[in-house]
């Protein structure tokens, strides 16, 4: 081979090489999104089916009152007004306010749910008694404590407790299922008191262990969560 | 759930004298609880902070019994069942939370409950708490004073919070919670041992002769705590 054409052939192969190391970044970079789209979870998947609360823009703009955290206080909540075009049905108001708990404060900090939790389903039965089904990552990023746990619920009860009055008792789940505790402290087994009104208070009377003697419209709206979970 | 307290069909008499003290150090095994810098985790720490806490009960004189000793992890209720086992005996669940302000102590009890409409004399397992609360509140009223006189920046009044672990718990009841895992350095959670064992010994101490065991019930009697 004549010098000419070792020198061309050097050329190449070299041109190769960057072109190679130019392009090699961006096909990394492909392969790992599609990696993310191919390891998304089915709860994920399921979450992306669910309607979100629609916003109608028909709804006046009400201020309403969310309880976040409180900066200068450790372990209390701060009521924040928020101008929201909320809904008169109380269900989907109550969806409404639980997301907008979720997306959270202009400062992060204040923060008391994991900003990866969603609420997957929200019933009101005609007792009052509402039902909120949260995403698993309410109990898996939540920072874990007493303190952290208690704050959680507490904001998901006065948010309700200050916007949607039809709701007079709360029962958790998570990802369909009844909890013992939300992150392995606070007991979830109770209903939550959310409206002062309630004076009989099933919360506390009734506390009501996973899987045992839930009074039976809440068993039949744990049970159809259950089912919408499996499919 | 079919289990019960070990209850009694006669009633009673009210009882002076606390005569163990069950120290709870949450989480443990496979469950690690909060975790922080320098890898440490809330059930070995938690560990250290209970076993600090028996020798200076044992130094006053209490009977104490740890519901674990090793990396082990109970059930809730086989934890409360440690105390609902014996007659005169209080129960303080340990723990460090991942938030909060580095350096405090928080002594928590269970919210109010109505007295349980029972008419079998016995004590429902899963409401055992409930003819506890106003000694867990007395108890937690002491400890929490002794802990924010050692601890600048924690709270002068106990809060109250359903912690899974007290409902069951047949006994004055409270969960004490020290923050945090995220301190900067494994130290800063070290030097607060001596100060928390020494905190709750002596609430406890003072605890000691105001602590009468409440009457069980007989049917159609209401609990007098």
């Amino acid at each position: 081979m004549s010098p000419k054409w070792t020198v061309w052939l050097g050329g190449v192969l070299l041109a190769a090489v960057i072109a190679a190391a130019l392009y090699f970044p961006a096909l990394r970079r492909q392969v790992n999104k599609a990696k993310d789209l191919t390891e998304k979870t089915a709860e994920q998947a399921r979450r992306e089916l669910l309607p979100v609360a629609p916003v109608s823009t028909g709804d006046p703009m009400v201020k309403v009152k969310m309880f976040w955290g409180s900066r200068g206080q450790e372990g209390e909540l701060l009521p924040v007004i928020v101008e929201l075009p909320l809904s008169r049905d109380p269900v989907l108001r109550a969806k409404q306010v639980l997301n907008t708990l979720l997306a959270g404060p202009v400062d992060a900090e204040s923060r008391t749910l994991p900003p990866d939790a969603a609420l997957l389903a929200f019933y009101i039965l005609p007792d009052g008694t509402a039902v909120a089904d949260f995403s698993d990552e309410i109990r898996t990023s939540i920072p874990s404590g007493i303190q952290s746990e208690q704050l959680a619920v507490e904001s998901i009860v006065r948010t309700l407790e200050d916007n949607v009055p039809q709701v007079l008792r709360l029962k958790i789940l998570i990802h369909g299922q009844e909890a013992d505790t939300l992150a392995g402290h606070v007991d979830l087994t109770q209903l939550f008191r959310v409206n002062a009104k309630d004076v009989a208070g099933t919360q506390l009377d009734n506390p009501s262990p996973p899987g045992s003697s839930l009074p039976g419209p809440i068993r039949k709206a744990v049970d159809k969560m259950r089912q919408a979970t499996k499919r | 759930m079919s289990q019960q307290t070990p209850g009694n069909s006669a009633p009673l008499p009210p009882r002076t004298g606390l005569n163990t003290v069950v120290l709870d150090p949450a989480h443990g095994g496979t469950d690690q609880g909060a975790r922080g810098t320098e890898g440490i985790s809330e059930s070995d720490e938690v560990l250290q902070f209970a076993t600090a806490t028996k020798k200076a009960l044992e130094a006053q004189g209490f009977q104490v019994i740890l519901t674990r000793e090793g990396n082990d992890n109970p059930s809730f209720d086989d934890r409360s069942a440690r105390a609902n086992a014996q007659r005169g005996a209080v129960f303080i669940t340990m723990h460090i939370a991942s938030t909060g302000l580095t350096g405090t102590a928080r002594v928590y009890v269970e919210p109010d409950a109505p007295q349980a409409n029972n008419i079998t004399g016995l004590i429902p397992w899963d409401r055992a708490q409930t003819p506890f609360l106003s000694l867990s509140r007395k108890l937690g009223d002491l400890v929490q004073q002794e802990l924010s006189k050692r601890f600048k920046g924690s709270p002068d009044t106990l809060q109250t919070a359903p912690v899974r672990q007290l409902r069951t718990t047949a006994a004055p009841a409270i969960a004490v919670e020290i923050s945090s895992v995220s301190v900067k350095e494994r130290a800063e959670l070290d030097r607060m041992v001596p100060g928390v064992a020494d905190a709750i010994a002596r609430g406890l101490v003072e605890f000691r002769p105001t602590y009468v065991v409440p009457t069980i019930p007989v049917p159609g009697e209401s609990v007098q705590p």
